[in-house]
């Protein structure tokens, strides 16, 4: 029972220290009086008998505290000790207190935001069953890119050869409907899932039952409905009598069977789910889907995911999708074509498969960013308790003199430091949390609701409470150590002033290393910052300014075809006569908008490289008055007519690229190419448009081609309507206009050009960042600024007494600046040069994000450099003018 | 004040757990007791004995209880525990076998 005898006296000294203490007085007392008596039996007065037991005993508290360091838990018991007195000696200085909280804060908080972006995209599972085992599908033709759309056929050739590494391969489709409940439509985000989308992903839903693997086997076969959690309470309010009921998704009658979890949005990341139909539902007729999409091997729209079998890799699986691919390639030599099948982890996926790892890429810059943020806060807090431990050498000197050994000190003051980082981290999750609520509000714009979940989960709050312990450690321990280190008897005897010099050393090292970690955030920051202006000035081959945008769907209040046209004929006259309005047209695709369109193409007289599948390029379907309303102009032939309409033969136009690419040395004019999977067409060129950017704001142009909206009809389609005026003065015009004419029509993404350019692929990534490297680089800025006024006004008041001798030996005021000033300078050109070594050296790594200039870009160098310079000099002349006005009398009498 | 080294303190453990092994003692009495024992060749001092006893006590080789004193007064009195005897046997022994081992070679050295 020794264990419990142990247990039960650690907890009595635990909780009863203060008796036990009591105890060891009475016992160490009764030794003395024996010994005394003993003395006193020996012939001594009594004064000199006590005199001498108390000079045999020797230092009575060391011993005290001897015995104590014998009996302690220690840890426990000296934490809460050290917790007690850690808090009373914060409380003691609020002001003190205060700063290093708010400076942890900033640095915490910016680390916390951060991540809980990154968080969202690499690290946050999916809610379902084993989410490890969840891999992404990608496909490669040739040499054309990486592809996450394979055909329906695709998953019966692919499962059944890869059983062994995959136990199930499942997927969707998204398409933007109109769903109906008595009447009223209102747009839905669907994804068409296959059969075994839930099995596989190993869910349960919130209400009713999931889809089974038996559906969506055939064309319109199944006509249930799964709802999205979140579309389910705000769309029927959370009512439970949901199941059953019968609504539309355009117009077609479809029966509500479940409701999926909520924190379920489905596999994409960016794109919420709000309903879920079978795969076979997608019975609309479009463009890029027929009516055998459920058999055409190539016809590739559905996005597909596998589970991996336990214990197999994805490496694993890698290998044997390599050789399906290969036997694919063979056996369907047309469709399939040099076909490279791939897995990703999906977590490694998000948004998209991309073997470049270029998220991932940002994510660790931006952390390593945050990081030196966290770095320079956590400087400046040192920087503040090494002038704390200067002043508490005394304090420590006692408290060592009673007994207290180094080790005790150090641990003391550890605990002091990082109960000042939890409070920094508590303040800074709460900032950190309010920044990513930030984050996750920037509006993603284009024509699809993208979410963006950046909420805080466990691993947000491990990490911050790690930064926090770590930021403790950091800042604590070189103070620490320093003030445990004393001599005793000098430190005792000394006067404060005089301490100083080597200290003082060690924190213009760290405001050296603040200086250049500030630097290089603010290179950083400028870099982003010219990238953005670059990308902003980038010329798009339109005119972005004076047009708005909106998007309707005529099919999701039922229209067909015919309806549809003759809707959009009316509309558009309309809109011409409203006054302000210059010009209208349609559009199935918007510059930088999430929905892309592109096709195969055989082109007669073009022969692809050997080995390769037919080009893919890029298209979009417009109504006449496209070219005119967006300011692209014509270059060679002629523009769409009204007259180019299903009775005629099919026209198109190309853009320059693309009369470059397939026809270099002839007229494309009267050239003749087909395209389209579903339902191949031929079309004539009639024109060359100039080059204009739809996908990507820098780089190549891209081969884009334009077909006639009349010939080639898509429901979903978007009006850009140029106007006199800025466009949003009309937006309520133009859309009462459609209200006007068909009443319950959906409008929605009613927008400016230049709103809809801010989308991850247009400027979005670009003005993240930039916002992003901006604020993280002004954090740098003014923590550095911070650093440096608190370095040299604490040198320059450990001086004044020099300061006075000096000018009672006649220096001037202005000498005593220009030694402050100095010294300052020193220390910002030495911190200037490092940060632009290490600037240059780091900046390699941004290249692939930047756009029009070098990571060394010489301007942003030198522009930062002389920028930081100003402000720091700025903040050591204050403390030098100070130092100036001192009058020497006063200098010379101080302390 | 140095701390003693690991012989010396061990040492003392064993000579503090055999001198309270007959009765109960007070830290002065133990301190006597060594001494006269000893015929004041080993002088412990207060500054190593508390620590050592109460080191002993956390270690449960000994427990502590108040009690009237010879001079009626109340004092804290250590008594060996059950684990306490079995240690003090084990390093006996040790002690027994590492003196014979040292007298040893000190005499084959001489010889």
């Amino acid at each position: 029972m020794r264990w419990l005898a142990k247990i039960s006296f650690r907890f009595r000294s635990l909780f009863r220290g203060n008796a036990a203490d009591c105890d060891l007085d009475s016992e160490l007392l009764f030794h003395v009086e024996r010994q005394t008596a003993v003395n006193i039996a020996a012939g001594m007065p009594s004064a000199e008998a006590r005199r001498q037991a108390m000079i045999e005993f020797g230092g009575v508290e060391e011993l005290k505290e001897e015995c104590r360091e014998m009996r302690r838990i220690n840890w426990l018991q000296d934490l809460l000790q050290d917790l007690r007195y850690g808090l009373r000696m914060l409380r003691k200085s609020p002001g003190f207190t205060a700063v290093a909280v708010l400076t942890l804060a900033l640095g915490i908080g910016a680390n916390t935001a951060i991540f809980s972006v990154v968080n969202s995209f690499l690290f946050r599972p999916l809610p379902v069953r084993s989410p490890d085992q969840i891999a992404s599908l990608a496909v490669q033709q040739g040499q054309q890119p990486l592809s996450t759309a394979f055909s329906v056929s695709d998953i019966h050739d692919i499962s059944g050869p890869s059983a062994d590494v995959f136990s199930d391969i499942f997927g969707y489709q998204i398409g933007y409907e109109g769903l109906g409940v008595k009447g009223a439509a209102q747009p839905i985000l669907i994804n068409y899932v296959t059969g075994n989308y839930f099995t596989a992903l190993g869910i349960t839903p919130r209400l009713g039952r999931f889809i089974m693997p038996s559906e969506g086997k055939v064309a319109g076969a199944d006509p249930v409905l799964v709802l999205g959690y979140s579309y389910w309470k705000t769309r029927f309010g959370g009512n439970p009598n949901v199941l059953g009921e019968k609504v539309t998704i355009n117009g077609t009658p479809v029966t509500v069977i479940g409701v999926a979890p909520a924190g379920f949005n489905g596999v994409y990341s960016l794109v919420e789910a709000q309903g879920y139909l079978p795969l076979g539902m997608l019975t609309v007729e479009t463009w890029w889907n027929t009516h055998d999409f459920l058999t055409k091997r190539d016809l590739r729209n559905t996005v597909l995911l596998a589970r991996l079998r336990p214990e197999v890799s994805v490496k694993q699986a890698q290998a044997v999708l390599k050789v399906v691919g290969q036997r694919l390639s063979r056996q369907y030599s047309v469709e399939d074509q040099a076909m490279a099948l791939f897995a990703f982890p999906e977590r490694l996926s998000r948004p998209n498969p991309d073997p470049s790892l270029k998220i991932a890429k940002i994510a660790a810059l931006f952390l390593v960013l945050a990081g030196l943020v966290l770095v320079l806060a956590c400087v400046n807090v040192a920087n503040i308790l090494l002038v704390r431990s200067a002043a508490r050498r005394r304090e420590m000197a006692v408290r060592a003199s009673l007994g207290a050994g180094r080790a005790r000190l150090i641990r003391q003051l550890l605990t002091e430091s990082i109960v000042l980082a939890f409070g920094g981290g508590a303040a800074g999750v709460l900032l950190g949390t309010g920044l990513s609520r930030l984050l996750s509000s920037i509006n993603l714009r284009g024509d699809i609701p993208i979410t963006l979940d950046f909420s805080l989960d466990w691993r947000v709050f491990f990490y911050a409470f790690a930064a926090a312990l770590l930021t403790g450690v950091l800042v604590g321990i070189v103070p620490a150590l320093r003030a445990s280190s004393c001599n005793l008897a000098k430190t005792l005897h000394e006067c404060s002033r005089t301490a100083a010099a080597g200290r003082n050393r060690f924190r213009t090292a760290l405001v050296i290393v603040e200086i250049s970690g500030s630097l290089v955030l603010l290179i950083v920051a400028g870099l982003f910052t010219r990238s953005l202006a670059n990308a902003q000035r980038s010329d798009l081959g339109f005119d972005p300014n004076h047009l708005l945008n909106l998007t309707i769907d005529p099919h999701e209040i039922g229209y067909n075809k015919e309806q549809g046209l003759a809707f959009e004929k009316q509309l558009l006259e309309r809109l011409r006569a409203l006054p302000g309005v210059r010009s209208a047209s349609l559009a199935s695709i918007v510059p930088f908008s999430y929905v892309t369109s592109n096709d195969f193409l055989q082109i007669p007289g073009y022969q692809p490289p050997a080995g390769e599948p037919p080009p893919l390029v890029w298209d979009n379907f417009v109504s006449p008055g496209y070219f005119s309303t967006m300011s692209i102009p014509i270059v060679d032939g002629r523009d769409f007519t009204d007259a180019d309409n299903e009775t005629a033969a099919p026209v198109a136009i190309v853009n320059q690229s693309m009369a470059a690419q397939f026809w270099p040395h002839e007229d494309p004019i009267g050239r003749k190419f087909t395209f389209g999977s579903g339902t191949p067409v031929t079309v004539r060129i009639v024109g060359v448009a100039k080059d204009s950017r739809f996908q990507k704001m820098t780089g190549p142009m891209d081969p884009y081609f334009y077909v006639s909206l009349a010939q080639t009809y898509l429901s979903l389609q978007t009006i850009h309507v140029r106007t006199n005026a800025p466009p949003e003065a009309i937006a309520h015009e133009v859309q009462s206009a459609v209200e006007a004419l068909a009443p319950g029509m959906p409008v929605f993404n009613v927008e400016t050009m230049t709103q809809a350019l801010g989308t991850l692929q247009g400027l979005l990534v670009f003005r993240f960042g930039a916002g992003l490297a901006a604020s993280l680089g002004v954090l740098g800025l003014i923590l550095a600024v911070v650093g440096v006024y608190g370095v040299i006004s604490h040198a320059a008041s450990q001086r004044i007494h020099e300061f006075g001798i000096r000018m009672a030996l006649g220096a001037q005021p202005l000498d005593i600046l220009k030694m402050i000033l100095r010294q300052g300078l020193m220390i910002v050109a030495t911190g200037v040069v490092l940060g632009l070594l290490v600037a240059s050296a780091f900046a390699r790594l941004l290249a692939n994000f930047l756009v029009g200039v070098r990571p060394t870009d010489p301007y942003t160098y030198a522009g930062v450099s002389i920028v930081l310079g100003i402000v720091a000099l700025l903040a050591s002349y204050i403390p030098a003018r100070r130092a100036m006005k001192v009058d020497p009398m006063v200098a010379l009498r101080y302390e | 004040m140095s701390k003693p080294t690991d012989l010396v303190q061990g040492t003392l453990d064993l000579l503090i757990l055999k001198t309270v092994a007959l009765e109960p003692m007070h830290g002065w009495g133990v301190a006597q007791r060594i001494r006269m024992v000893s015929r004041e060749v080993l002088q412990v001092r207060q500054g190593a004995l508390y620590p050592a006893l109460h080191r002993l006590e956390q270690q449960g080789w000994i427990r502590a209880e108040w009690g009237d004193s010879e001079n009626n007064r109340r004092a804290k009195f250590y008594s060996l525990t059950k684990a306490g005897r079995k240690y003090l046997d084990r390093e006996e022994a040790n002690w027994e076998r590492l003196s014979s081992a040292i007298g040893l070679v000190l005499k084959t050295a001489e010889g």
